[in-house]
């Protein structure tokens, strides 16, 4: 994805605990912005044989994280399989070849590690936070775990009702219900618009065959990227790789290697209307950026200057985004966040908010007023442009606040651009924002263009698209 | 819910929203029964109790609606069931592949789509207007009031030397044949000696035919034609004398007999008005 100050990826596993590590700085009382920038232990990359990129940063600490990103997700599901990729994630952790579950539970919970996993529409991770010392044992257990997964018939059967379960759970997130809807409008007709999880009927008729299908033609050398960050050692983790992945296939059956077609952007809207629920979830969004687009850092920038909000921010009327300001001023809405879900040759450019009923009007006027035209297309000015870039910056340091973000930023930017990019070269794209940038690339992406709408709750005073369309231009300019 | 479809025994397969199959160590796994189609079986004459549930006897089978009278009632069982309908036959051919970008084509398709709406209002605001007018103006003069503000007049009616009178707009029009004679007269005349002086060519447009309102400029009379001392008119009222070019040369009367607008259809008609 999207190094955007709102991180909107489908994350799909289970056991995701995020433990805080912090960067220790050896014997200096203080380091400057410019001198950490520059500091940073550089991202070495290697290649095997077979295609496998194999990616680490050593930072020195006792602990690490050790991980196999995947380029394979959604998108390359088709209709019939669509979920493949969530339920193979939780038949991922039911044992191997080698181990079955409990041995590999007990393997797994005897270094105190954690094992966890992800995947989202086009990237898939498995990963394990272990002490740097038990590396090898952690990179012998992913590799079974991608390599030689058992996919018992029963372990099937029975997950199926555990995915069906958390179908059912997750319908009470309407923000995840609601942006999963705005893909399935906006990218309808393509493989986009499918949703991480898979309907209902996947997960009741997805058989082994169908499992093993879906790995043998996605998990593939040159699309997977071993990556490490926290005490790890180049040297010995690529000899680990060639020792346990370097039988990874990268050969694909009758030579069908899967291209990525584009996805076409539809601008349209979706409602799913239920009066009885208390608020409304709204998103809107243009399409935006690829990931590997130069366009991204200014929208990025645009995005920080929109911000987020929420009912408890204490800054109340003070808050330096303006749409915040006036969303306590006017009472307009509980939260709202801005978003830019980027993916390889396209992006979601939007606004997601949750308001009640009453104010579902008024927040779209001056969300679109104010998002769409005043503030970025034509009036952002000197300070707006300075404070967004400020807080970017801030944000991008501040995520990569222990080894699991690190192993994941390191995962995902090779995944999408071929190597790491170093916060020094982002720092610098960021510096190099002017607001006159910001208004040229943010008319060409949001000016007169017809959006997607996707609005969950108690709706009746959304406005029709037609009126929602009109607000994106004005006949001023 | 789960606690009610324990309680409920017989009915348990028929309460949750799944059902699976697990092998044991002695018995062989059964596959459930496939039921394939669109159509869901409902048996009507089965009792309905608190929650009935059209799921099937294992996870494989079939679509999921819950009914319920305390409990949730969907026909859906998440939002990821939704198919976003096809509306390829609503696209326009640009965008019908969804395997091309759609940027490609947006700014060719707002082109379009605005030049169709410029047009459109165009025409609009002008039909618009042609209704308006067309209601104004009907509180204006009608055609039969216009008609009768033009006179046609055949010149050929009128005798050389002789003087023909006329109603028009509610005032006489003299119309005047004059001779050779007359016209040189006419255009002899110093202007020096008129008291609203004008050449007789700017009087007339055909020298042959004098064409004036038959009010005296004095208070309003109508004078008579061939007589007075120069050849023209006289007015009886006050004694203004005109000449044969309907230009005062006695009298009281300050200025010329006023000429209206006409012009000749041909030889032999002249419109005034």
């Amino acid at each position: 994805n999207n190094r955007s100050v709102f991180t909107n990826q489908n994350q799909k596993g289970f056991n995701v605990l995020l433990a805080k590590y912090s960067l220790k700085q050896r014997g200096q009382a203080s380091v400057s912005y410019a001198q950490s920038l520059l500091g940073a232990p550089e991202t070495r990359l290697t290649a095997l044989d077979n295609g496998l990129r194999i990616a680490s940063e050593e930072t020195g600490q006792a602990t690490c994280t050790v991980g196999l990103w995947i380029s394979v997700g959604s998108r390359y599901e088709r209709e019939k399989n669509n979920g493949a990729g969530f339920f193979l994630e939780h038949m991922a952790f039911k044992g191997t070849k080698k181990h079955p579950q409990s041995a590999l539970e007990q393997q797994v919970e005897s270094m105190g590690a954690h094992l966890s996993a992800y995947t989202s529409r086009e990237h898939t991770a498995y990963y394990i936070k272990a002490l740097s010392k038990d590396l090898p044992k952690a990179v012998e257990l992913l590799s079974e775990v991608v390599q030689s997964c058992s996919l018992n018939e029963a372990d099937i059967e029975q997950q199926r009702g555990v995915v069906l379960r958390e179908l059912e759970e997750v319908e009470s997130n309407l923000q995840e219900v609601c942006l999963d809807l705005l893909h399935a409008t906006a990218y309808q007709g393509t493989p986009l618009g499918h949703s991480v999880l898979g309907p209902s009927s996947s997960a009741r008729n997805l058989t082994r065959h169908d499992l093993v299908d879906y790995i043998n033609s996605h998990y593939k050398a040159p699309r997977m990227v071993l990556a490490a960050a926290g005490g790890v050692n180049h040297e010995e983790l690529v000899g680990l790789a060639t020792d346990h992945l370097s039988g990874l296939s990268f050969e694909y059956e009758g030579d069908a290697v899967p291209v990525l077609s584009p996805c076409r952007f539809t601008g349209s809207e979706i409602r799913m209307r239920d009066d009885a629920l208390p608020l409304a979830h709204i998103a809107i969004a243009v399409e935006g950026a690829s990931a590997a687009s130069p366009d991204i850092i200014p929208l990025m920038v645009a995005n920080a200057i929109i911000g987020s909000y929420d009912l408890t921010y204490g800054g109340g009327k003070h808050l330096s985004s303006r749409l915040a300001r006036l969303s306590v001023e006017e009472n307009l809405c509980h939260s709202f966040q801005a978003f830019h879900s980027a993916y390889s040759d396209t992006g979601l450019l939007g606004i997601h908010f949750v308001t009640d009923r009453n104010n579902i009007d008024d927040m779209i006027l001056v969300n679109t007023f104010l998002y769409y035209r005043m503030n970025l297309c034509t009036t952002v000015t000197e300070s707006d442009v300075a404070r967004g870039k400020n807080a970017l910056k801030a944000a991008l340091v501040g995520q990569l606040n222990g080894t699991t973000p690190v192993c994941d930023d390191i995962g995902r930017h090779i995944l999408n651009y071929g190597r790491r990019i170093p916060l020094a070269e982002w720092d610098a794209r960021i510096d190099a924002v002017t607001p006159k940038i910001v208004r040229d690339i943010c008319s060409k992406y949001i000016y007169d263009k017809c959006p997607a709408v996707a609005a969950v709750g108690p709706i009746e005073q959304l406005s029709d698209y037609n009126r929602v369309r009109s607000a994106m231009y004005w006949l001023r300019f | 819910m789960m606690s009610v479809a324990a309680r409920s025994g017989a009915f348990f397969p028929y309460m949750q929203a799944t059902a699976f199959a697990v092998p044991g160590p002695l018995k062989a796994l059964v596959p459930g029964v496939v039921i394939k189609g669109d159509q869901i079986l409902l048996n009507p004459k089965k009792t309905f109790l608190c929650r009935e549930s059209l799921s099937g006897q294992s996870a494989k089978t079939g679509p999921a609606v819950t009914v319920s009278i305390n409990g949730n009632g969907g026909v859906r069982f998440a939002h990821t069931d939704i198919r976003v309908p096809d509306f390829s036959d609503y696209r326009r051919p640009e965008v019908l592949d969804p395997n091309k970008s759609s940027q490609d084509s947006s700014e060719a398709r707002r082109a379009f789509s605005y030049l169709l709406t410029g047009a459109a209002t165009v025409v609009s605001i002008y039909a618009a207007k042609t209704v308006v007018t067309q209601f104004v103006s009907s509180m204006s003069a009608s055609a039969d009031v216009l008609a009768m503000s033009k006179i046609e007049i055949k010149l050929s009616d009128i005798p050389e030397g002789k003087n023909m009178t006329f109603k028009w707009r509610g005032k006489p029009l003299f119309v005047r044949h004059r001779t050779e004679k007359e016209i040189a007269a006419e255009a002899a005349v110093n202007l020096m000696e008129l008291r609203d002086p004008q050449h007789d060519k700017d009087r007339v447009i055909n020298p042959t035919w004098v064409i004036v309102l038959g009010v005296c400029t004095h208070l309003g009379c109508v004078p008579i034609a061939n007589a007075g001392d120069f050849g023209g008119y006289y007015c009886p009222c006050h004694g203004s004398h005109y000449d044969a070019s309907g230009r005062i040369r006695k009298g009281p009367a300050p200025l010329n007999l006023e000429v209206p607008y006409y012009e000749f259809a041909d030889d032999d008609t002249v419109m005034v008005g």
